[in-house]
């Protein structure tokens, strides 16, 4: 199959089984995307497939045929990315391993609310599981970029 | 867009960019992987287990079987510290063997473990196994553990217990409850808990026949533990074992030694030659990371007739699940006790505490590890008392704090209070919550038909004093001019490296991008206790403070050399020597690279050591929270934490410490809970019914610090880990009390759902 991940389009042989998580971490070598729970519930290993936030360990490789996957590896290419910044501006991240899904997760959050009110943060975030920090300074990171990448823009 | 350089902490920029490395994240060629077969029953007879068809599945290359582990004389898991019963006879120990032989005792048990050529083949291959087993009664807890008929779960366990523990003066106590004008009672229970750091345990092994070594990757807190325990195990000696761990996502108590499946991964690459992995499903990580908490506790309290406590005990009940491991004895026993007093002086105190056996997952340390659970309780006591005789909960607390000039404070438990100033925390508290006005803020809420309540707790716990004697870590510079420090402690979240940085850089004036924290090398020879109890800051920080002072030192010497001088005539600041006759100056690291020579340790390389005694952080928290009486969902308005960490080195880290710690308290308070059946079958085995704190769950939070050092330290610095956690259970839950009060309500368990606030409110 074919599929594009952090812009490089390439060719895998997959199983039918074979889940987007296992490709990405076990033929791609991409240790950043995280795997935390077996339902779906934690976020850990969230990435953006064809910019939608989608949790790989719930979308088998084959259903990601074609599509252009960005993992946390893929946000920053070169400077830093304005919510990779501002989590660790704002202390939003303790052990990280919850945290390159909740930062892929607050990118898709703030593509679609690019100034997003609590509700919807909550919202956003609501499928990211954290233990460290008890997510008040994740929060102010998410408002933190989005303020940040309000500013770049204007 | 900012250079990575700006970032805060050190740990940050490979965290947030996807390149740390978690124990899953290590892989080596020919690795073959690994599965683990569990018991599904909570309390069965091993007759026959038959591996035959699970041998003849693809890619499997063996199964590791108790007999294996047997052949390899192995010892069961550590079952920590013995403790006597009243009449000087030691706790009954139940050791858990790496695989069960005769009997299984929890759902989850490690029976074998299966080792295919990939995690597929294995875990398929596992399925097939084929159990005879005689399936027994289970006891969840302690009614069914203590009945006359209970089936036992160990001979040795008559009644399945193991300790009935006490401290204190029970005469002393006794005389001041017949003295008492006024007495209350108020039973807790601190419920059991899972854990859940997000990282999902596993091990990655690698023996070297040539050089009969092995490497062994897993998430620990500190690598002497985690070694002490593979050694005391296997009988494999430490010198042995390289542990190699980066980054270790959350521990919170549980990952302080070995499981099972740590040696089964160092038995299985030793009898096959090749490496081996083996990463725990979720599910799996639920029934068999340690459970925490666990505890029943039963507070009696004695005051006159002006509200000074003349007494308190406490009868307590502590479920060790199916065996004694690690800390799990400690926990309901001396853990609970050492500062059963709280903040307050009281003449007469004693505790009785009984331990017993459960078909249930073993219980050891979680974030306080009975530290919150007696501050819950004592909190609670106190405010119900002041309910029940008419008393102002807070006046209540004033007339009973230790006051500042009674310190050293002997608390009659064995723990010597060093500082503390408990009325000024309150009072800060009360202003920051604007406490005064909060009767209209109710009255207000209930036009709205809400149920506005106000907690408050004021708690103190005890910071580890560590289990070695003393802290060390080793400064070895290299030749860029950058310092490298080792230590025995492990960080799984708490940013080590860049605290021992802040403090390297206050101290010498190395720049935080010169020095580099490297925890968890099994090679470096040294004395320390792992990330514990709060205690790494002051502990490996301390060394960390005199590795500099030493380093400074030497640095003199080099200092008149390089500089052609005399000693009068340098002088030191900001990480410079200079020759205040000529002006001539070098940093530190100038220094070095002027001075290295390849292949030889540096003369400034030094070892910094401390001993540093427990300290006591405290605190006065205030939460204000809203019930919705149609649904029960009760609304965190605002969190309030004031709190004395001694000299706090990162505030930033010391502000998330206590964030995380309340969330956890949060999620204690409100959602958590292990749950089995009365066959003992776990039923909440899965974020999908073990309900964890979300985002939002806490919106409105301030926090503060009054400084408060302590003398028992270089650094004056008090824990913080586990502050949170003891400050907002008792916090919480007062403050729903409060909201229900007026409704009737004056005693409920925690967790608080919504179901469970709702029928209340029906039942009233």
């Amino acid at each position: 199959m074919q599929i594009t991940v952090n812009g490089q389009t390439q060719e895998l042989t997959v199983q039918d089984n074979t889940l987007l998580i296992d490709l990405i971490r076990d033929q791609l070598h991409l240790t950043g995307t995280h795997s935390g729970c077996d339902t779906t519930q934690c976020g850990c290993c969230t990435v953006l497939m064809d910019q939608v936030a989608v949790k790989s360990c719930t979308i088998l490789a084959r259903q990601a045929e074609g599509a252009s996957i960005q993992t946390i590896e893929g946000l920053a290419l070169q400077d830093l990315h304005p919510v990779q910044e501002a989590f660790s501006q704002e202390h939003g991240l303790q052990c990280g391993y919850c945290t390159p899904g909740m930062i892929m997760s607050t990118v898709y959050l703030l593509q679609r609310y690019p100034n997003p009110s609590d509700e919807q943060i909550k919202e956003g975030l609501a499928g990211n599981i954290c233990r460290c920090t008890g997510y008040v300074n994740i929060i102010k990171a998410v408002k933190s970029a989005a303020k940040k990448m309000q500013e770049t823009k204007a | 867009m900012n250079s990575p350089k700006e970032l805060l902490r050190k740990e940050d920029l490979r965290l947030i960019t996807g390149h740390g490395k978690f124990t899953a994240d290590w892989s080596y060629e020919g690795m073959c992987h690994a599965y683990m077969i569990r018991s599904p029953y909570a309390h069965a007879v091993i007759k026959k287990i038959d591996y035959q068809q699970v041998l003849k599945a693809p890619g499997v290359i063996r199964v590791i079987t108790a007999e294996d582990v047997q052949q390899a004389g192995m010892k069961s898991l550590p079952t920590g510290s013995t403790m006597q019963n009243p009449d000087g006879q030691n706790q009954v120990l139940t050791p858990m063997p790496v695989l069960a032989t005769d009997k299984v005792r929890f759902v989850g048990q490690p029976i074998a473990m299966v080792v295919a050529d990939t995690y597929e083949h294995a875990k398929h291959a596992a399925e097939l196994v084929q159990m005879d087993l005689d399936v027994l009664e289970a006891v969840t807890d302690y009614e069914a553990a203590t009945q006359s008929q209970a089936p036992q779960l160990h001979e040795q366990a008559n009644g399945n217990m193991s300790l009935h523990f006490i401290k204190g003066d029970q005469a002393a106590t006794e005389k001041a409850f017949e003295q008492a004008t006024f007495v209350s009672s108020m039973g807790v229970k601190s419920q059991r808990l899972i854990g859940s750091p997000m990282e999902l345990r596993a091990v990655v092994g690698k023996y070297d026949p040539v050089t009969e070594r092995y490497i062994v990757h897993t998430p620990n807190q500190g690598m002497l533990g985690m070694l002490g325990a593979l050694e005391h195990i296997t009988g494999i000696s430490k010198a042995q074992i390289d542990l190699q761990t980066q980054d270790v996502g959350g521990s919170f108590g549980i990952r302080g030694g070995a499981f099972s499946e740590s040696v089964l991964v160092m038995l299985a690459s030793k009898l096959l030659g090749k490496p081996i992995k083996w990463v725990g499903t979720r599910s799996e990580i639920f029934l068999s990371d340690w459970h925490g908490r666990g505890l029943d506790l039963n507070g009696f309290i004695a005051l006159n007739e002006n509200g000074k406590i003349l007494g308190m005990r406490f009868e307590n009940k502590a479920d060790l699940g199916a065996y004694t491991c690690y800390f799990g004895s400690f926990i309901g026993a001396r853990n609970v006790s050492i500062t059963m007093n709280g903040v307050y002086d009281i003449p007469a105190v004693s505790m009785s505490s009984e331990l017993y056996f459960t078909n249930t997952v073993p219980v050891s340390a979680y974030r306080g590890a009975g530290r919150p659970d007696i501050a819950y309780a004592i909190e609670r006591l106190i405010d119900h008392a002041a309910f029940e005789h008419g008393f102002d909960p807070i006046e209540l607390r004033r007339k009973n704090f230790i006051q500042p000039h009674q310190f050293p404070y002997n608390n009659q438990i064995g723990s010597v209070y060093d500082c503390g100033e408990f009325d000024r925390l309150l009072t800060r508290a009360l202003e920051m919550s604007d406490y005064q006005n909060f009767e209209q803020r109710r009255a207000q809420a209930l036009q709205n038909n809400k149920l506005r309540g106000i907690g408050l707790a004021y708690f103190l716990e005890a910071s580890g004093a560590g289990t070695a004697p003393k802290d060390q870590v080793l400064g070895q510079f290299a030749k860029e001019g950058i310092l490298r420090i080792y230590a025995v402690t492990g960080a799984s979240g708490q940013g080590h490296e860049t605290s021992f940085a802040q403090i390297v850089h206050e101290k010498i004036g190395l720049q935080t991008n010169q020095i580099e924290f490297v925890a968890g090398q099994s090679d470096k020879v040294m004395v320390g206790s792992g990330t514990g109890g709060s205690r790494t800051l002051y502990g490996a920080g301390s060394a960390v403070f005199n590795l500099c002072e030493q380093v400074l030192e030497k640095s003199k010497a080099l200092a008149i050399q390089l500089l052609n001088t005399k000693e009068d005539k340098l002088h030191f600041s900001n990480g410079s020597w200079t020759n205040t006759e000529t002006g001539e100056a070098l940093t530190l690291a100038q220094m070095v690279q002027k001075t290295f020579v390849e292949g030889q340790p540096h003369a400034l390389n030094a070892t910094g050591e401390a001993s540093s005694g427990a300290t006591y952080p405290n605190g006065c928290h205030v939460a204000e929270v809203e019930i919705d009486p149609d649904t029960g969902v009760t609304e965190i308005i605002q969190y309030i934490a004031v709190d004395d960490v001694g000299v706090a080195i990162s505030p930033a880290l010391v502000q998330g410490q206590i964030h995380g710690g309340i969330v956890q308290g949060i999620g204690q308070a409100f959602f958590e809970q292990a749950v089995y059946d009365e066959t003992g079958q776990l039923l909440t085995g899965s974020f999908m019914d073990y309900a964890m704190p979300r985002a939002g769950c806490l919106m409105n939070i301030k926090t503060e610090k009054i400084e408060v050092p302590t003398k028992n330290n270089i650094l004056g610095s008090k824990g913080v880990g586990e502050s949170g956690c003891s400050g907002s259970l008792p916090t919480l839950s007062n403050a729903v009390i409060n909201a229900l009060r007026p409704k009737g309500i004056t005693e409920l368990d925690m967790p608080f759902t919504p179901a469970k606030i709702w029928a209340a409110l029906q039942d009233h």
